[in-house]
């Protein structure tokens, strides 16, 4: 395949930016702490990163994240425990899942014309009707579901030390970020971000709305549904309450935080959010309960009224300032 | 074979809520069909002022609905300052960028409220109105009955305000034509703060009726931002009658899928609804734009 220079360079960046990431874990010598909330930062890096897919090339403001990375992670827990498939094959039964889910919602949502406020009011509702099924006795219920010890190693991806995950995941996010790289500087990303900026105006010039809007939507319920499993396994639990809106909202918020359609906003937002979360979180937790929240919340304000671009626009200033090249 | 009067008593809690719901949209919908503004925080206004209610009831040790003297007249000062510092910026900003500042504004406010109360839950350990009327199987609480009638009057109070009224006139005309309506000597963007303070007044009104036998905890607000939302989006903007009539259908949606599906189940139901309005009515069922 032929790349152009300007995606040479993004590609180089992604692998370089998964080479480091992939050291961290020999710099913190390993320790289990910190390497957990690196993993969790870096769940939370591929969500947003996936999300830019909808939420920053479409312009659709999808708050059900959640739904479709659990969905895809419970059905290859299930699959694994109930079956003994490995989850190599077992998450993307999950992402094929998480996929047709979002194709049988996005369709109809799509080709009535569903956007904006009410896009994001049928996602928020959708992670509500999702939950609430999987909580009636003949789905989940309200147990906890663990993973069980028995199912461990590369096979089971599942393993007794944090780093091994870790590296998976480092491993998907570059490969989420490629998928980014890629739609962006396709024919898909064009049209996707001609339907944000003015849906009707890309409509007269001929682009199918409800097409592009459909693949953008399942590619990332596909990214989603394959990560999910990671997700279970990191936390080695799945119950009903996995379907939550407030980290499936925290998801499209961390993407607008950091700027629509920047892949380096994206991930810069995601780890950044997550990790200062964490800290806080740690720190002040008991003092002040949901303190990292209040600062989300803050920050959401402060960037929607004066800078709708986002951290973005700030990796943009930097760059211009040192010459540095990111992949965004 | 459901028992009858279970139906029966369901359907009625249906109603009695479903009107207590419309009075907390009216608000939403009055602020969203008259300025476009987004409001992903309205809930959480009710879960504030639900925990206000609650802090001012145990103080004077009344019920919570006689607070409501104090806290609507305080919330609509509120929804004042609020759409001074945060709504007014956002005046014709994309949709995004104003669900991504209300949704800001909401975490903002579980977050202080979590921070203050503890998640626990909050409510008034002696209400007035504890009981309810027995007619045979059927039994009605009569601390909801009064939340449903203030709720109803409160709003034919609303519809008569902006049909009979020099205030309800110039919000009509507003809602009309933004660019026409200060031609005609309307001062829009007062027109645009009292509209704000009166639907957050309105949120203050529903929580103190709320409170009466509920429990509040810091994510209340979360479900009703979301009724009010499917609330507004089945009346289309169809003004105070849209909204009253969305409220029953939502009240007794409810009601039907916790007698037939599951009580766990139940909001669901209610938002499958909206699935299918949304897909088939995206104007709403009683709209007009």
């Amino acid at each position: 395949m032929e790349f152009s220079k300007a995606v040479r360079k993004d590609i180089l960046a992604v692998i370089a930016l998964v080479l480091a990431m992939a050291a961290i874990p020999f710099a913190i010598g390993f320790e289990r702490y910190y390497l957990l909330i690196l993993s969790t930062a870096t769940v939370f890096a591929i969500y947003v990163v996936a999300w830019n897919i909808i939420g920053g090339y479409a312009g659709q403001l999808d708050l059900a994240a959640f739904v479709y990375s659990s969905l895809g992670g419970i059905v290859a827990a299930r699959l694994m425990v109930y079956y003994g498939i490995t989850p190599w094959i077992g998450m993307f039964a999950g992402a094929g899942v998480a996929a047709a889910l979002a194709a049988i919602i996005g369709y109809p949502t799509f080709r009535f014309g569903i956007k904006e406020v009410w896009y994001a009011l049928l996602t928020a509702s959708l992670v509500v009707i999702v939950r609430e099924i999987m909580h009636m006795p003949e789905f989940l219920g309200s147990l906890d579901y663990r993973l069980p010890w028995k199912y461990m190693g590369w096979y089971w991806l599942r393993f007794p030390t944090y780093e091994q995950l870790y590296w998976v995941l480092v491993a998907v996010l570059g490969a989420t970020m490629l998928i980014n790289v890629w739609i962006s500087n396709s024919k898909i990303g064009y049209y996707l971000k001609a339907i944000r900026e003015d849906e009707l105006a890309a409509e007269a010039l001929g682009v199918d709305v409800r097409k592009y809007k459909l693949i953008a939507l399942v590619t990332y319920a596909a990214i989603l549904g394959f990560a999910g499993y990671l997700h279970i396994s990191l936390n080695g639990v799945y119950t009903y309450k996995n379907f939550d809106s407030a980290q499936s909202i925290a998801v499209a918020i961390m993407g607008i935080i950091g700027g629509l359609g920047s892949i380096a906003g994206a991930f810069t937002s995601a780890i950044t959010l997550k990790i200062v979360g964490e800290y806080l979180r740690s720190s002040f937790g008991a003092v002040i309960p949901g303190l990292h929240l209040l600062i989300y919340g803050i920050l959401l304000i402060v960037v929607g009224i004066f800078k709708p671009e986002g951290l973005a626009s700030v990796i943009e200033w930097f760059k211009k300032k040192v010459g540095w090249g990111g992949e965004g | 074979m459901i028992d009858p009067a279970l139906i029966t008593n369901n359907l009625i809690d249906g109603v009695l809520m479903g009107l207590l719901y419309s009075l907390v949209a009216l608000g939403l919908s009055l602020v969203f069909g008259l300025m476009d503004i987004i409001n992903f925080a309205h809930g959480d206004f009710v879960m504030i002022a639900a925990y206000t209610t609650w802090v001012i009831a145990m103080m004077l040790y009344v019920d919570p609905s006689v607070t409501a003297i104090i806290t609507v007249p305080l919330f609509f000062v509120i929804g004042l300052a609020i759409y001074k510092i945060i709504i007014e910026p956002i005046l014709g900003a994309e949709p995004l960028i104003q669900i991504a500042v209300t949704v800001g504004l909401g975490y903002v406010l579980q977050n202080l409220a979590l921070a203050y109360f503890r998640a626990g839950p909050r409510s008034f350990p002696a209400p007035w109105f504890n009981y309810s009327i027995q007619i045979g199987p059927i039994g009605i609480a009569v601390s909801k009955l009064i939340a449903a009638a203030v709720s109803l009057a409160s709003l034919f109070i609303i519809n008569y305000m902006l049909v009979n009224t020099k205030f309800g006139l110039a919000v009509r005309a507003t809602s009309a034509n933004r660019e026409v309506a200060p031609l005609m000597g309307i001062n829009v963007r007062k027109v645009f703060a009292i509209t704000f303070g009166l639907g957050i007044a309105l949120t203050a009104l529903g929580a103190a009726l709320y409170m009466m036998w509920g429990q509040t905890n810091p994510y209340l607000g979360q479900s009703f931002s979301l009724l009010s939302w499917v609330i507004v989006a089945m009346g289309g903007l169809g003004g105070v009658m849209g909204v009253l009539y969305s409220g029953l259908i939502v009240g007794v949606l409810e009601a039907l899928g916790s007698t037939f599906v599951s009580p766990s189940a139940r909001l669901a139901v209610v938002y499958l609804a909206f699935f299918f309005i949304l897909w088939f009515r995206p104007r709403g069922l009683f709209g007009r734009r």
